[in-house]
């Protein structure tokens, strides 16, 4: 197994944590390493404690670690809580600290703690406090043995503004770096990959459903969905693709139906908070068929809950989500590279089965970020449109079908002057007129029903479910739990399987049929074991332990695999 | 012109003023299609409660949507296809209650759409509570004891929201609230046409109304005028208040474009995908 490293940098929000840590996983990215990293941030805009976590390897990363060869620590807060943090069992670990907030230098033993006057630096130069994360990348440059001139570089491409006041602050860190504890591993460091590209889960979530024919995204922000409707935004002059900051997630919701209605390709997005508010057009489009890609990206609640910490809380809420019966698809991607294929797999079948479908998610992999050196082709939205026959008169919106999928059609001047299409929110006739008649309402529901049986058909032609391993104990767990499971596989000595769930709803009986009554383990972000609950509804399954997390926090692999071989030997 | 009823059995009560609004747009129609516009590129939507029954009774493409949302669907029409003009009809809870905020944001964007407010100052198929512009001490199941809160004002309200037409039309004058809604689909922005509507079984205005409905001689010079003719209290004027030249919501967001014609296909989407790495990375 390929040797894993970690970064850490913590400082104040404002200081450019994240930032520097990008430009650190970018550097290692552009040499040809896997890099992971994540974010752990509070709900502030100054101040208060923030910290990144870069974690590289010449093999795949799939999760952050929480120990660090290499740990700089902008002020006095980030040293305390980090001081434990190192990872000394390979090499002493370095931690920069700053000695003008500091006085006393610690003293651990594997830990060479080397004092810098980072704010005093930073004021001699003139420099912002929002520029003081430079130092860490200056540190890694060194660390990693970088030229100057390469440092200067990278910071010219990196930053637009205070190009030249970075670079001064860069060089004077330089000055003071350590010479000795260079990174051990860089002869590792010599095979770059063409086009590699950091991407967050988020943002893979956008393209991917760009890929597949995205034209409109709707959102009202709220974290940690707001960076799909920021990314999106921000492509509208190249993508073609229109992000719109509706008045709220009713707005959003109710907006995008609208836009579907018309013919386009479009998402909506928020956390639970919001997804609540989306509720309500959710059943809508169950109801006039109207297919909706909504995107759920969990954060801990109830209410308000945790704002930038995770949780996966929202599984039966995504599942029940909408009053009233209809078909409706539920799924979870199981890495930041699979969220890419899933979210373009998801609007298709919204759009075969003009149904509404949900893309859920959650924090840590909607915002960490990992290195994507290729994207897989997906399957593009229009490919898969039952369109209306313009020869066929009378059209009829909800026309009575086999399949209970109805042709669509679209208003426009390319259309008869006599063809009316209409989309009702009440129980309706096939031409979509309002209707409360008994035989009516019972052939409505009926043709929306048979398109439950024709999605959980179609379903099987996408991996409902990923099987990593070859043997032990099956672990079930969808969604960044299973980057957790994945990076812990690696440590421990006893095997497991990790039994991803990517497809919850219409659930993957089929490919889980082998585990009926069988003996598992379940791993998921909540108190309450929703997951562990619907796999022993629906596969009547054993499970020997629920391994649940509630504090925000995603697991570090180490004490993940220490936790799981603990329970395999209970 | 074809016809435009559905052959649907019309379930509003004798009387009720929704029949003059039902006929203001049928007279409007076949004058904008005259105009120009093909019939199939015009599209209805409504809320949930009387007036939204006419989406039933017209013959046009649309969607019958949620309680309050039928401005935040016409919104989202209106921009994925900017070629479909779009006329929203809304009851007073829909517009002023459950969808206020659509309401005055869409007028704030100015989206360039039409919402025809049925004012009867009632909830009638919900059987008469007080509205969100029944007078106070209206007296509703809700409020036995009569409403303690004050009404607001629609044409104040959506002037201060930014509608750029606003206008006052009379359910029980259908040939002038037909001019109306042809010129309020004809404004490029966002169009407002508050109808007085009596409600025959919760709130029968008819007398009230005949007796101080006023035609506007022009359109007031000022807005401190409209604001002041719109808030008579001594006789309801009817006529446009206000027309006024902004750009509109879509035109600001993309310009003169179709987002439906001007899309990529698959091929230069994943191609992008390619590229737009590639050039990152140079």
């Amino acid at each position: 197994m390929a040797e894993v490293y970690s970064t850490l940098i913590g400082g104040k929000a404002g200081e450019g944590i994240k930032k520097a840590a990008q430009v650190i996983a970018s550097i290692l990215m552009k040499r040809g390493w896997y890099v992971f990293q994540q974010d752990d941030y509070q709900s502030l805009i100054k101040g208060g404690h923030n910290f990144s976590i870069v974690s590289y390897s010449p093999e795949t990363v799939h999760h952050g670690y929480n120990k660090a060869v290499l740990l700089v620590s902008l002020d006095a807060r980030s040293l305390e809580q980090h001081i434990n943090d190192a990872d000394t069992t390979r090499m002493e670990a370095i931690h920069y600290y700053n000695s003008d907030a500091v006085v006393q230098q610690p003293c651990i033993t594997g830990v060479k703690f080397i004092g810098v006057p980072f704010s005093t630096l930073a004021k001699q130069l003139d420099c912002k406090p929002g520029n003081i994360s430079i130092a860490a990348i200056a540190l890694f440059c060194k660390w990693l043995g970088i030229s100057p001139a390469d440092m200067q570089s990278i910071i010219r491409s990196e930053f637009k503004r205070d190009v030249d006041e970075n670079i001064r602050f860069a060089e004077a860190i330089l000055s003071v770096a350590s010479e000795e504890h260079l990174f051990p591993n860089v002869a590792a460091l010599a095979n770059p990959v063409s086009n590699p590209r950091l991407i967050s889960g988020n943002q893979a979530i956008a393209l991917g459903a760009w890929a597949a024919g995205l034209d409109f995204y709707y959102a009202y922000p709220m974290t940690p969905a707001s960076s799909i409707l920021h990314y999106l935004a921000l492509k509208q002059s190249t993508h073609k693709v229109y992000a719109i900051h509706a008045e709220s997630e009713l707005a959003a919701a109710n907006m995008a139906i609208g836009s579907v209605f018309a013919g386009a390709k479009t998402a909506v997005g928020s956390s639970g908070g919001g997804f609540a508010l989306i509720q309500e057009a959710f059943s809508l489009a169950g109801m006039v068929e109207a297919p909706l890609l909504c995107i759920l990206s969990s954060r801990p609640g109830p209410a308000t809950g945790v704002s930038t910490y995770t949780a996966q809380e929202d599984l039966d809420f995504a599942l029940a989500q909408g009053h009233g019966e209809f078909a409706r698809v539920v799924a979870a991607p199981d890495s930041i590279q699979h969220a890419y294929v899933l979210a373009a797999e998801l609007l298709c079948l919204a759009w075969e089965y003009q149904s509404p479908v949900i893309l859920l998610t959650d924090k840590h992999l909607s915002e960490s970020t990992c290195n994507i050196n290729s994207f897989p082709q997906v399957p593009f939205a229009d490919d898969h449109i039952l369109c209306a026959d313009n020869a066929v008169e009378p059209y009829e919106r909800y026309a009575i079908t086999p399949s209970g999928v109805s042709p669509l059609s679209f208003p426009s001047s390319d259309v008869s002057p006599d063809k009316v299409i209409k989309w009702n929110s009440h129980e309706h006739l096939a031409s979509g007129l309002r209707t409360d008649k008994a035989d009516a309402m019972v052939a409505m529901k009926e043709k929306r029903l048979r398109k439950t049986e024709t999605l959980h058909q179609a379903l099987k032609r996408y991996d409902r479910v990923h099987i990593y391993g070859e043997e032990g104990i099956p672990i079930f767990a969808y969604g960044s739990a299973v980057m957790e499971l994945l990076e812990a596989q690696k440590y421990c000595r006893k095997p497991f399987r990790i039994i991803a769930l990517i497809y919850l709803l219409p659930f993957p009986s089929e490919e889980l049929q082998m585990f009926r009554g069988e003996a598992a383990m379940v791993m998921e972000h909540n108190i309450t074991g929703s997951l562990a609950k619907l796999l022993r509804h629906e596969l009547s399954l054993h499970v020997e332990h629920n391994i649940l997390r509630y504090d925000g926090r995603p697991w570090d692999p180490i004490e993940l695999a220490e936790l799981i071989m603990e329970k395999l030997n209970a | 012109m074809r016809e435009l009823g559905t052959g649907k059995e019309n379930t509003w009560c004798v009387g009720c003023g929704n029949f003059g609004i039902l006929n203001a747009v049928k007279k409007a129609i076949p004058i904008l299609v005259d105009g120009g516009i093909p019939l199939q590129e015009m599209v209805i939507t409504c809320g949930i409660g009387c007036h939204g029954k006419i989406f039933d009774y017209l013959s046009l493409s649309g969607i019958y949507g949620l309680h309050g949302r039928g401005v935040a669907t016409t919104s989202g029409i209106k921009l994925a296809n900017p070629k479909l003009q779009v006329i929203s009809f809304g009851g007073d809870g829909d517009s002023l209650g459950e969808g206020l905020e659509h309401t005055l944001f869409a007028a704030k964007r100015n989206m360039d759409i039409t919402l025809i407010l049925h004012n009867n100052g009632t909830y009638g198929l919900t059987t008469g509570q007080f509205s969100p512009l029944s007078g106070h001490g209206y007296k509703g199941l809700s409020t036995p004891y009569g409403s303690i809160e004050t009404p607001f004002r629609p044409i104040p309200l959506l002037m201060e929201a930014g509608a750029t037409f606003l206008a006052r039309g009379f359910s029980a004058k259908p040939e002038h609230l037909a001019e109306l809604i042809v010129k309020a689909v004809r404004h490029k922005g966002f169009s407002f046409i508050e109808v007085m509507q009596p409600c025959i079984s919760y709130n029968n205005t008819y007398t009230i109304l005949n007796d101080k409905a006023k035609m506007l001689e022009a359109i007031p010079q000022t807005r401190a005028l409209a604001l002041e003719l719109a808030t008579d209290p001594n006789f309801v004027y009817l006529g446009t208040f206000l027309q006024q030249n902004k750009p509109c919501y879509h035109e600001e967001l993309f310009g003169d474009i179709n987002p439906l014609d001007d899309r990529f296909n698959a091929a230069e989407r994943n191609a992008m995908i390619g590229y737009s790495h590639g050039k990152k990375e140079a």
